[in-house]
C-alpha cells in the first residue's frame, strides 16, 4: 500500500514540476517520459522517473545542456502509459504533437515498447527505451534498424553469448543443460542463443528442456536432465520460477553450476530463495552497484541519498538513456529531431553508469559491456564485467 | 530403470496434487451439475491462508492443514450462498460467468494484498532419501500419502455414509431430494464446503512442495484438473480421480520420451482422442432422465 | 356428502384453488376435502390438470390463487420439504427413483427425515450417528420385506423391473411415515395381476398405517377396490364427484370422456 501512496505522491509532485515548468518553457528542452506509472509493472517506472528526475536537476543545477553554445534547461515531461500497449501509444503521439518534445524516454516493457516505437519512427521523434529487449522495438519487419528508435540496455544477441563464453573460459565448464520457459518470449531467445553460442565456443549442450508458464513442477524434465550429467545447468526463466527450479534440481541430486541471465536481477529472487539454493549461481546483467568506477559511486551516492534506496538495473539504464539524450543534442547543437537522432547513431563512445556504449555500423542496439553477479549471502555480489568484440 | 521409477514418482505427485483439485469441480458439479470455475482460485486461496497463518503463529503440518481446510471450506459454502444460489435457476452460462467472475474477485484481493509472489515457509524438516540413483524427499512421501488419505476418505464417505447417500442422490435429482424432505440447500452448502477443503488442501500441499505462492497459481492448474475431471467424467469422484493420474502421468511420459517442448500437445491430444471415444468421460455416463 | 354418517373434520381442505401457467388456466376454482383415512380417487382425460393438483398439494409450484389447508393450516406457501415435514409425500407419474443408489438406499435416505444429526456430524461419523444409521437401516429393510422385495436390497434401483420400481417408489413415499400419500398413477404401465397385487397391498398399507390417500388413476378397476369417493377433473374444473356408481352415469362426465371407455 506504501508503495503505491508514494507513487501518488510523486506523480503530483511531478504534476506541479509540469505545471510549474510550462511557463517558461519556450527556452527549455523538452524530453518526454513514455513510462510505466501503474498497470503491471509499476515498480519499473517508479525507477525510471526516479533516475530521470535526478539527471535532470542535475544537469539544471549545472546551469543546463549546451546547444548551439547557448545553456537550456531541461524539462522532463513524464507520462504514464499504464503498461498498456494502446496507451502507450497515444502517450508518445501526446508527447511529441503536443508537448513537441525533442525526445523520449521509453516505454521500458517490450509490449509497451514495440507499439510505441513505431510513432516515433512515423513522426521522427528520437525513442529511446532504457530496457526493453525485444529485437522489434529497434527493427522494422524486414530486419532494417529503424531510424528514430534506439535501446540503452543491450539485446540477449550481445548477453548471452558473452555468457557463454563465461561459462566456458572462465568457470571451465563444457557441459550445459537448458531449462527453459517457452512460452515467454524473452526466455526462450535467451536459451536459443545460449545452445548456439555455447556450441561455437566449443562446449556441449546435453540437455534442452522447456516448461510453459504457470508451471510448478518441473521434476520430470529435471530427471530428464540429471540423467544426462550437465556441469552447468542455464536457466533463462522468469524471477519467480527460478527459486523453484533450483530447489527441485538440488533435491533431485543435480550438482551442476546453475547459471542465468538478467532476467534473475531483482531482489525478489533472494526473498523467493529462502533456502539459499541459488548461493554461487552465477547470472549476466546490466549494472552493478559494486563498480569501482567514479561515475557510477556518485551515481549511486546521489541517487541513495535523494530516494533512500540504491538503484536497480532500470534506474542506471534510465539515467544512461537520459545521458545519451543530452550527449546527441550537444552534438547536433540544435533542437531539431532529425539532427538529434542522426548523433545518436554516430556515438562511438559513451561512458554510462551501466559501462560504455557503441552504436557502430548502424546498429541501434549498443555494444555494451555486460556484468557478471552472483548470489552470496542474500546479496547480489560482483563477479566480473564482459567485454564484447 | 530407477530413471523410470524416479518419473512414476514424479508422475504419483502430480496425479495427487491434480486429483485432489479435480475431485473438487466434480464434487460440485454433481450436487449442482455446474462447473465452479472459481475452484483454482479456492486452491490458491488455500495457499495464501497457509502462509498468513504461519506468518501469524507458526503450527505443525496436521493443524495448519485443518485450519486451513476448516476457514477456506466456509469460505466455499459462502461463495455459494451468496454468488451462486441466487442464480441456481439462471442459464447455465450465467453460472459459468458468475464463478468465472469470482474467481478474478479472489484472485484481485489477493493481488491487492500482495502484488508479489510470496515464499511459503517450510512447515517441517524435509530429508531427501537416495537409493539406488531414485530420489525421494519426506516432503514428496507426505504430500502423497495426504492426498491419498483424503481421497480415500472422501471414498468411504460418498459411499458407506448416510451423507455420501444423500450427496450421491443429489446428483441425481435435487428435487427429489427436497421431496423427501432433506434440507438439500444445506447438503449443498456441506458439498461445496467440502470441495473447497479439498482444493485448499491441494494448495497448501502444493505450495509447501512448490513453495512460491501467488495470486495467479491457481489458473493454470485449476484448468488442468478440470480437465482431468472431464476426462474422467465429471461427477464421478473415481474418474476425477482416474483423469487426474492419467493426466499427470501423460505429462511426465511425454516429457520422458519425447522433448519436452511437446508436453502439452501430447497431453492434451490424448485427452481429446479419449474424449472422442468416451464423451462423457471414462467413467462417465450419459445424463439420463433429470428436472 | 351431506348425508355421510359421522362427519370427522376433514384434514385437507382445498378451496378456490386456481393456478394458471402463462395465460392457460389449468386449475379453475378448484374445491374439496378430504376426510382423515379417506382414499379420494382423481380421475379425467389427459391434459386435466390432475398431476398439476398433486403438483400444487405437494409445494412444487404456487397457486395463482386460493387456499389448501392442512389440518387447518394454510400450506399453500410453503416449500415441498416443509410440507413432507408436515406429512404429505407423493409419488410420480414419471418414475423418479435414484436410479444409481440401491434401492435399500432409496427407502434409507427417506428416512433421513427422521434423522437428527447435522451433516458435520454425519461427516464425523459419531456414535450417536452411527446408531440412528443402524437404526433407519433396520426400518428401511422392514418396509422392503412389506413390498416383497427384500432380495433386491442391493441392486440399484434402475435395474429393477417396471413394476418393482413403482412399488419401490410407494415404499420410499410410505418411508417417510406420511399421514396423506399422494399416488399418481401407481399401476401405470403395470399388468393385470401386479395391479391386484397392489390393490391388496395398498388396502393393507390404509389399515396398517392409518394413512389417507389421493389416488389418480385411469384403471377404473384399482380406484373401484380402493376408494369411497371420486372426483372428476376436466380442462382443471371440479365436473363431478361421488362413488363410482354415481360419477358413471353423470351427463358430464360421459361428456367429458367423448365415448372414451369408462368402465
Ligand atoms: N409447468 C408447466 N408449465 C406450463 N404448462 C404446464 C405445466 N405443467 C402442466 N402444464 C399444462 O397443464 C395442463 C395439465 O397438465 P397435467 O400434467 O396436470 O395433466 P394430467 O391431468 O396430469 O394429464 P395426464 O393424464 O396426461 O397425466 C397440460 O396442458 C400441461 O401442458
Ligand atoms: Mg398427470
Amino acid at each position: 500500500m506504501s508503495k503505491q501512496q508514494k507513487q501518488i505522491v510523486y506523480f503530483l509532485f511531478f504534476s506541479i514540476l509540469l505545471l510549474v515548468g510550462c511557463r517558461s518553457s519556450n527556452q527549455s528542452i523538452k524530453i518526454g517520459l513514455n513510462t510505466e506509472l501503474t498497470g503491471e509493472a509499476p515498480a519499473v517506472g517508479a525507477s525510471c522517473v526516479k533516475a530521470a528526475t535526478l539527471f535532470v536537476n542535475k544537469m539544471n543545477q549545472d546551469g543546463g545542456v549546451d546547444v548551439g553554445g547557448k545553456k537550456k534547461p531541461i524539462e522532463l515531461i513524464i507520462a504514464d502509459n499504464g503498461s498498456k500497449a494502446d496507451e502507450a501509444v497515444v502517450v508518445a503521439q501526446r508527447l511529441i504533437t503536443q508537448n513537441e518534445v525533442v525526445a523520449i524516454v521509453g516505454p521500458n516493457i517490450s509490449s509497451c515498447a514495440v507499439p510505441a516505437s513505431e510513432i516515433s519512427e512515423n513522426m521522427g521523434c528520437l525513442m529511446i527505451s532504457p530496457w526493453s529487449t525485444n529485437i522489434h522495438t529497434t527493427t522494422k519487419n524486414d530486419g532494417a534498424f529503424k531510424k528514430y528508435v534506439f535501446r540503452a540496455c543491450f539485446t540477449e544477441l550481445v548477453e548471452i553469448p558473452l555468457l557463454a563464453q563465461f561459462a566456458m573460459s572462465h568457470l571451465h565448464l563444457a557441459k550445459a543443460a537448458v531449462l527453459y520457459d517457452m512460452s515467454s518470449e524473452s526466455p526462450n531467445s535467451a536459451a536459443h542463443q545460449f545452445q548456439e553460442s555455447f556450441l561455437k565456443a566449443g562446449g556441449k549442450i546435453v540437455a534442452m528442456e522447456t516448461y510453459t508458464s504457470q508451471d510448478r513442477d518441473f521434476s520430470a524434465q529435471l530427471t530428464k536432465i540429471q540423467a544426462s550429467h550437465p556441469d552447468i545447468l542455464f536457466i533463462p526463466a522468469y524471477y519467480n520460477d527460478v527459486p523453484l527450479i533450483a530447489e527441485q534440481a538440488r533435491n533431485l541430486g543435480i550438482t551442476a553450476q546453475f547459471l542465468g541471465y538478467n532476467s534473475w536481477s531483482t531482489p525478489e529472487i533472494i526473498q523467493l530463495d529462502s533456502h539459499h539454493y541459488l548461493d554461487h549461481a552465477y547470472f549476466s546483467n546490466h549494472f552493478s552497484t559494486e563498480s569501482d568506477s567514479p561515475l557510477v559511486k556518485k551515481f549511486i551516492q546521489s541517487y541513495q541519498s535523494t530516494y533512500g534506496t540504491a538503484p536497480d538495473d532500470i534506474a542506471a539504464l534510465t539515467y544512461d538513456t537520459m545521458g545519451l539524450i543530452v550527449e546527441s543534442i550537444i552534438k547536433a547543437g540544435s533542437l531539431n529531431r532529425t539532427a538529434i537522432a542522426n548523433m545518436m547513431a554516430n556515438i562511438e563512445d559513451f561512458t554510462g553508469v551501466t559501462g560504455t556504449y557503441k552504436f557502430h555500423q548502424g546498429n541501434h542496439d549498443p555494444f555494451k559491456n555486460v556484468i557478471v553477479l552472483t548470489i552470496e549471502n542474500e546479496k547480489f555480489v560482483y563477479v566480473t564485467t564482459l567485454q564484447p568484440e | 530403470m530407477d530413471y523410470i521409477i524416479q518419473q512414476v514418482i514424479n508422475a504419483i505427485q502430480l496425479g495427487s496434487i491434480y486429483g485432489l483439485i479435480a475431485l473438487g469441480y466434480s464434487l460440485v458439479y454433481g450436487v449442482l451439475s455446474m462447473m465452479n470455475f472459481a475452484h483454482g482460485d479456492l486452491f490458491m486461496l488455500g495457499a495464501f491462508f497457509c502462509l498468513l497463518l504461519e506468518k501469524i503463529i507458526p503450527l505443525p503440518l496436521w493443524l495448519a492443514l485443518l485450519l486451513t481446510m476448516l476457514v477456506i471450506g466456509c469460505l466455499g459454502a459462502l461463495l455459494e450462498r451468496l454468488a451462486y444460489r441466487p442464480i441456481r435457476h439462471a442459464p447455465k452460462v450465467s453460472a459459468i460467468i458468475t464463478s468465472l467472475g469470482c474467481g478474478l474477485i479472489l484472485e484481485n484481493i489477493t493481488l491487492a494484498m500482495s502484488p508479489y509472489p510470496r515464499h511459503m515457509p517450510t512447515l517441517f524438516q524435509n530429508s531427501i532419501f537416495h537409493f539406488h540413483g531414485i530420489t525421494i524427499s519426506s516432503l514428496q512421501i507426505i504430500v502423497i500419502g495426504i492426498s491419498l488419505l483424503l481421497m480415500i476418505l472422501l471414498d468411504v464417505m460418498i459411499r458407506c455414509t448416510t451423507l455420501g447417500m444423500v450427496i450421491r442422490a443429489l446428483a441425481w435429482n435435487r428435487l427429489m431430494v427436497s421431496l423427501l424432505g432433506i434440507p438439500a440447500n444445506r447438503i449443498i452448502s456441506f458439498t461445496f464446503a467440502l470441495g473447497a477443503a479439498l482444493g485448499a488442501a491441494a494448495g497448501l500441499l502444493y505450495a509447501l512442495t512448490y513453495p512460491v505462492v501467488s495470486s495467479s497459481m491457481g489458473i493454470a492448474i485449476g484448468w488442468k484438473a478440470f480437465i482431468a475431471a472431464v476426462i474422467g467424467g465429471i461427477g464421478n469422484m473415481r474418474g476425477a480421480l482416474l483423469g487426474a493420474f492419467i493426466l499427470g502421468s501423460t505429462e511426465v511420459m511425454s516429457i520422458t520420451m519425447l522433448p519436452s517442448t511437446y508436453r502439452d500437445l501430447i497431453a492434451y491430444s490424448l485427452l481429446l482422442i479419449i474424449l472422442i471415444f468416451k464423451p462423457y468421460g471414462i467413467l462417465g455416463e450419459p445424463p439420463t432422465q433429470k428436472i | 356428502m351431506d348425508f355421510t354418517p359421522e362427519k370427522q373434520s376433514p384434514i385437507l381442505e382445498v378451496s378456490l384453488l386456481n393456478k394458471n401457467f402463462g395465460g392457460m388456466r389449468t386449475i379453475i376454482d378448484l374445491s374439496f376435502e378430504l376426510a382423515p383415512k379417506e382414499c379420494l380417487g382423481i380421475i379425467g382425460p389427459n391434459g386435466a390438470g390432475k398431476t398439476t393438483l398433486f403438483n400444487l398439494l405437494s409445494g412444487i409450484i404456487r397457486p395463482s390463487s386460493g387456499k389448501i389447508l392442512w389440518f387447518h393450516q394454510e400450506i399453500q406457501k410453503k416449500s415441498s420439504s416443509e410440507i413432507v415435514h408436515l406429512g404429505i409425500a407423493r409419488t410420480f407419474q414419471n418414475i423418479r427413483l435414484f436410479k444409481q443408489l440401491s434401492v435399500l438406499e432409496n427407502i434409507r435416505i427417506a428416512y433421513d427425515i427422521h434423522l437428527t444429526y447435522t451433516p458435520l456430524q454425519a461427516l464425523l461419523r459419531t456414535a450417536l450417528t452411527r446408531e440412528e444409521e443402524k437404526k433407519s437401516a433396520q426400518a428401511a429393510m422392514e418396509l422392503l420385506d412389506v413390498f416383497s422385495i427384500t432380495s433386491l436390497a442391493h441392486q440399484p434401483a434402475g435395474s429393477l423391473s417396471y413394476g418393482d420400481q413403482r412399488r419401490l417408489e410407494i415404499a420410499r413415499a410410505l418411508a417417510l411415515h406420511p399421514r396423506l400419500l399422494l399416488l399418481d398413477e401407481p399401476a401405470a404401465g403395470m399388468n393385470e395381476s401386479e395391479m391386484y397385487q397392489l390393490v391388496e397391498l395398498l388396502q393393507w398399507i390404509q389399515k396398517k398405517f392409518h394413512v389417507s390417500m389421493l389416488l389418480i388413476e385411469h384403471h377404473m378397476a384399482f380406484i373401484n377396490g380402493l376408494c369411497d369417493r371420486t372426483l372428476v377433473l376436466d380442462f382443471g374444473t371440479l365436473i363431478a364427484q361421488g362413488t363410482l356408481e354415481e360419477i358413471r352415469h353423470d351427463r358430464r362426465v360421459i361428456e367429458a370422456y367423448l365415448g372414451e371407455a369408462v368402465t
